[in-house]
């Protein structure tokens, strides 16, 4: 039961973690020398899973953020060094998105349905 | 973790086209100015960007900011119009090294990457606005 809250927990965080690396992606479309970034899931979960074992409760700020690596690249780069694909990060960013959504979704569902258990019984 | 660091990611990007966009604007209002303040014609001017590091707490957040505004130094185009008051005695005209054509496709750029950092920008409150309703059951 709590393993199912979990998994949804860490999809959550991973989802919102991703989403600042790829608005940071679109933020430099246009800056000389910037690569593209992205999170993997093992990433987060390194960070996340150490803090969790101290205190649950108690999110510090040092070192939670991963930075992410450079996306391994099938894209060329333009001329001053940027390698931002704007099209697919807008879709990727939509994608974690609407990931972030159904995972918040099902959280909330998992919510509800402990507290008409509680209300039957 | 920087909960609300996204939203300045995308704001930074808005406030960094704009700042190009009100640049090229001045260049396409000056593409024919032969006269300027420091004497001689406009000298087309462009924006240099850089990553701006958002939160101290959170290494995954860069941002974006207009390093410098840049004179382009590309020598000026002459033409001959002997009738001009800024004509030299040959009878030749330095004009500005604005390009319009170019101009006009660094303005669709910056239009576009300016509504991408929207969608961004609306993209993150939806997913902010979704985790509200967690306690609501």
């Amino acid at each position: 039961m709590s393993d199912g809250f979990s998994i949804l927990e860490r999809v959550v965080l991973q989802a919102g973690v991703r989403s600042g690396v790829l608005a940071s992606n679109i933020a430099n479309v246009d800056t000389p020398n910037y690569k593209a970034r992205d999170v993997s899931f093992g990433q987060v979960l390194g960070t996340e899973m150490g803090l969790a074992t101290t205190d649950p409760q108690h999110l510090s700020g040092s070192g939670s953020g991963a930075a992410g690596e450079p996306r391994t690249g099938d894209a060329q780069p333009w001329a001053d060094g940027n390698n931002v694909e704007l099209d697919q990060e807008v879709a990727k960013m939509t994608e974690n998105a609407m990931f972030f959504q159904a995972g918040v979704t099902l959280l909330s569902k998992k919510v509800q349905m402990f507290k008409n258990a509680l209300r039957t019984s | 973790m920087d909960s609300f660091g996204v939203f300045n990611v995308s704001a930074s990007a808005l406030s960094a086209q704009r700042q190009r966009m009100n640049v090229i604007a001045s260049n396409l209002a000056n593409a024919h100015s032969t006269r300027t303040t420091e004497g001689g014609p406009y000298r087309r001017q462009d924006v240099v960007f850089t990553t701006e590091s958002i939160s101290s707490r959170d290494a995954g957040l860069e941002g974006v900011k207009v390093d410098s505004i840049v004179r382009d130094d590309s020598p000026f185009k002459t033409v001959y119009d002997p009738g001009h008051p800024d004509a030299d005695k040959d009878g030749f005209l330095a004009v500005p090294n604005v390009n319009v054509i170019e101009e006009m496709v660094n303005m669709m750029m910056a239009s576009r990457a300016y509504e991408a950092s929207v969608t961004s920008f609306n993209l993150s409150k939806s997913m902010f606005l979704k985790t509200l309703e967690l306690g609501r059951v």
